[in-house]
């Protein structure tokens, strides 16, 4: 299958801003460009109907199409060459394979280059043995294939003149009836070369090759044939060798947030982590006394390396595109086609800064859309089928994705080695960020951008990244900041901005369920990545091992906001409650519907109308993730509940972060707990929060030409929170 | 013990009548037993021609495989394409073929 890929190197931009368009394209033949606003992305027969507009004084373009690789893979590059061009050496380092039976050569440490078959590695063989090579001389390796996901002891060591390899693993654990070492002797001839010298990769050319799976703790190299004895000792302990005597000895646990990486040795032959392996591993001699890496930093030298790492494609620009002055604020998108194929890629565009040129602001959540970027969930889950309750269905783009292995993952899925993915980037085709696609996220969120047009109301465009950058200060000049249809993922800093918002006279509509949900960091110097640890409850796509749940981008707890004292419920009244993805129901007001309070809400709405039983996904506006006032998680007291859905199948599943232990009644046809609540509450200073608790609200916005229940509520809601009269 | 209990041609009727939301419990049951673990290995839909076509097919071994697609059999409807899933399904774990057609 073929595909015509794009990026761009900003996701969020501003008018007269220039953007950098990245493109790889199946052959040479020439594609066309132009800047499309999006209206709505949903292309699907019982949608809204699918809007896009070229943008007036932004002339189309024509390009010669190319092919640019996608690097997937981390490893680290040491700087320096000629130190590493030894004649005789020893190799020192911890590892805890993940992949042992993957059927390929995995590079531990060396500068060994398979293209010109010169330099040295120690490495995995294609059978899960430890080997090293020495230039064009056949592999010497041990007899066993390794255990999966067990700390080793590796040493091994080359003397030119007698041409002697001798290497050997010391397993941690030890067990009845297996050899706990092995050593293996073969001979080699010396291949001095003054190759790139890499961790967990080897060289084929100027590519990285043959990348590793697993956990590298304390890698060492010296220049001259030790003992296997005093290198199989840890460092710092009896007999071994210091890191004064060694060309390099590298340590992880320094500068863990960031890219470089350190020599403990006397020349400092540093280096660089390259597409973001995970940092702030538990290394080989973590003990549980301390989680938290920041405390205890010697017991975290450790990185996870993986072969699908993905930070940056690196492509080269193919062109750039310079964005009008008077460019209005909204989504857009560059679409791209060459012949039959098509590409889309986003821009969200702000208003000038400082400069808002609306009274509402549509809060784009990128930092959700990129942690479900590029999601494999149906390859990466075995719950995936009993979860949606659904038989597996995959788009043309899952296909592309499943067996192109290249594009990167998403922070729901699990690396091939079966760890779980941290880290998701934009820097890189994000396949299911685009009109259409899947009603989810990105293309979800156009039923909003799609009623807002059809409703004349006037809106500007913020995403996570102004709130990241800017905080409050992002979204005080709005007098109504609506949210897309599922921002779940926050950093502290944005979770802050919208509270503060809130707190400061600031009137929030949520339009969607599971929002401000899990913990996350953006990288302090990386531009557009964020990390992410499955920690300790929640629904979870993976776990964390023990001991990982601390982020290694800023030190602080991830997993749930709940987990953190800071519970969805306080900023929007609502947390999530359930999910289920084969039905969606409607709601009924409750009696605090009546108070004066609400009473604007429902105008024009009739007491016992059932509100959303309609609309695009799964058929009603109360679907697919759920939120549940709780005063007991912090829905402020004076929070009033003015509809609620609750006649939910089977399907649908309580969130266990709620069931502290195992029972039967936890299903939409059992489980009390799973409904959608309806919220509105005043804040601070004239504020207020309008919650409608589902990810499906927005798909019944458009129903019967936008004359509807869901539409009347959403514009009652916000026409009233437009307007400066105190609520 | 979970099994497909294969006089249960009641249970395939109301399936294909009403593929999605709320099921009878046994129903439920039976769904969850075809949809338990990893979708690699079993039959699945693959979607060819956006909001047009649906095939049946089935995942390579690992990422980076061909996902194998069924090109004999093409449906119109995502429903269309759920009930040969179903019938599909069946089949692989009764050995007999799905007896409402």
């Amino acid at each position: 299958m073929q595909r015509l890929l794009a990026y761009t190197d900003k996701l969020s931009v501003r008018p007269g801003d220039q953007v950098a368009v990245k493109v790889s394209a199946p052959d040479t033949t020439p594609y066309r460009a132009r800047l499309m606003r999006v209206i709505c992305g949903d292309d699907s027969p019982d949608g809204p109907g699918y809007k896009m507009e070229p943008v007036k004084g932004v002339p189309e373009s024509e390009r010669p199409g190319r092919h640019q690789p996608i690097p997937c893979g981390s490893y680290v590059a040491i700087r320096d060459r000629k130190g590493f061009a030894l004649a005789s050496f020893s190799l020192s380092a911890f590892i805890w394979p993940t992949w042992v039976d993957k059927g390929e050569p995995q590079c531990i440490l060396g500068n060994w280059d398979a293209a010109s078959r010169s330099g040295y590695a120690l490495y995995l063989d294609e059978q899960g043995r430890l080997a090293l090579r020495v230039g064009d001389s056949a592999p010497v390796a041990l007899s066993d294939t390794f255990l999966g996901r067990h700390w080793y002891r590796l040493a091994a060591s080359f003397d030119a003149r007698s041409g002697q390899v001798v290497l050997s693993a010391h397993r941690a654990l030890p067990y009845g009836g297996m050899e706990q070492r092995q050593v293996a002797k073969g001979k080699a001839k010396p291949s001095e070369a003054p190759n790139r010298f890499l961790i967990a990769a080897w060289n084929d050319g100027a590519k990285a090759a043959a990348h590793f799976n697993g956990k590298i703790d304390s890698p060492a190299i010296y220049g001259k044939a030790l003992k296997i004895d005093a290198l199989l000792a840890p460092p710092g302990g009896r007999g071994a060798p210091s890191a004064r005597q060694a060309v390099a000895a590298w340590d992880f646990s320094r500068d863990v947030p960031g890219t470089a990486i350190h020599d403990r040795g006397p020349k400092r032959r540093n280096g660089q982590t390259l597409n973001l392996p995970t940092r702030a591993m538990t290394g080989w001699n973590w003990d549980g006394s301390e989680h938290n890496w920041t405390h205890k930093p010697e017991q975290y030298g450790a990185i996870h390396f993986h072969d699908d790492d993905l930070y940056d494609c690196g492509w080269e620009t193919d062109f750039a595109l310079r964005l009008p002055k008077n460019l209005k604020s909204g989504i857009y998108c560059l679409h791209l086609t060459q012949g039959s194929l098509e590409e889309f890629t986003p821009l969200f565009v702000c208003p000038p800064k400082g400069k808002a040129t609306a009274k509402l602001a549509l809060l784009v959540p990128t930092a959700s859309y990129l942690a479900y970027a590029n999601h494999q969930m149906a390859t990466s889950w075995h719950f995936d089928e009993t979860s949606s309750t659904k038989f597996t269905t995959l788009s043309p783009a899952d296909v592309f994705m499943e067996e192109t292995v290249s594009l990167g993952l998403s922070t729901y899925d699990l690396h091939n080695d079966g760890s779980g993915v941290a880290h998701s980037s934009r820097l890189r085709p994000i396949l299911n960020m685009r009109p259409k696609t899947d009603l989810w996220q990105f293309n979800a969120d156009t039923h909003i951008t799609d009623w807002l047009e059809a409703k004349g109301i006037a809106y500007d465009i913020i995403t996570d990244e102004e709130l990241e950058q800017d905080g409050v200060a992002a979204l005080k000049p709005y007098k109504c900041v609506m949210t897309g249809t599922h921002p779940e993922y926050y950093s502290e800093r944005m979770l802050d901005g919208v509270q503060d918002y809130t707190n400061q006279g600031g009137r929030l509509m949520y339009l969607g369920a599971n929002g401000f949900y899990w913990r996350i960091a953006w990288h302090p110097k990386l531009p557009g990545v964020i990390e992410h640890r499955r920690a300790e409850d929640g629904m979870r796509a993976w776990w964390t091992e023990t001991g990982e749940n601390y982020m290694a981008f800023t030190g602080e707890y991830s997993g749930l906001w709940r987990r953190n004292g800071r519970p969805p419920n306080m900023v929007c009244g609502a947390g999530f409650t359930a999910q289920g993805f084969d039905y969606s129901g409607w709601y009924d007001r409750t009696a605090a519907s009546r108070d004066p309070r609400a009473v604007f809400i429902f105008k024009g709405v009739g007491q016992s109308e059932k509100i959303g039983d309609f609309g695009s996904i799964g058929g009603g506006a109360a679907g697919w993730e759920l939120d549940r006032a709780d005063f007991s998680l912090g829905t402020p007291p004076h929070a009033l509940i003015v509809a609620t859905a609750s006649e939910f199948p089977a399907s649908y599943h309580w969130v266990k972060e709620e069931f502290n232990h195992t029972h039967s009644a936890i299903n939409g046809d059992t489980c009390p707990m799973v409904k959608a609540d309806m919220v509105f509450f005043e804040t601070p200073k004239g504020g207020a929060v309008f919650s409608v608790s589902s990810i499906s609200w927005a798909g019944s916005l458009a129903h019967d030409k936008y004359r509807n229940n869901v539409s009347r509520i959403t514009e009652n809601v916000v026409r009233r929170f437009l307007d400066p009269k105190p609520l | 013990m979970l099994s497909i209990d294969p006089s249960r041609t009641d249970l395939c009727e109301e399936f294909k009548r009403k593929p999605f939301g709320r099921h009878s419990a046994d129903l439920h049951r039976l769904l969850d037993l075809m949809r338990w673990g990893y979708a690699r290995g079993k039959t699945i839909i693959v979607c060819t021609v956006p909001h047009k076509e649906w095939r049946l097919g089935q995942l390579g071994p690992r990422r980076g495989t061909k996902v194998e697609i069924d090109r004999s059999r093409a449906f119109r409807s995502y429903e269309d394409a759920v009930w040969a899933c179903f019938r599909a399904r069946w089949k692989d774990i009764t050995g007999k073929d799905c007896p409402v057609r």
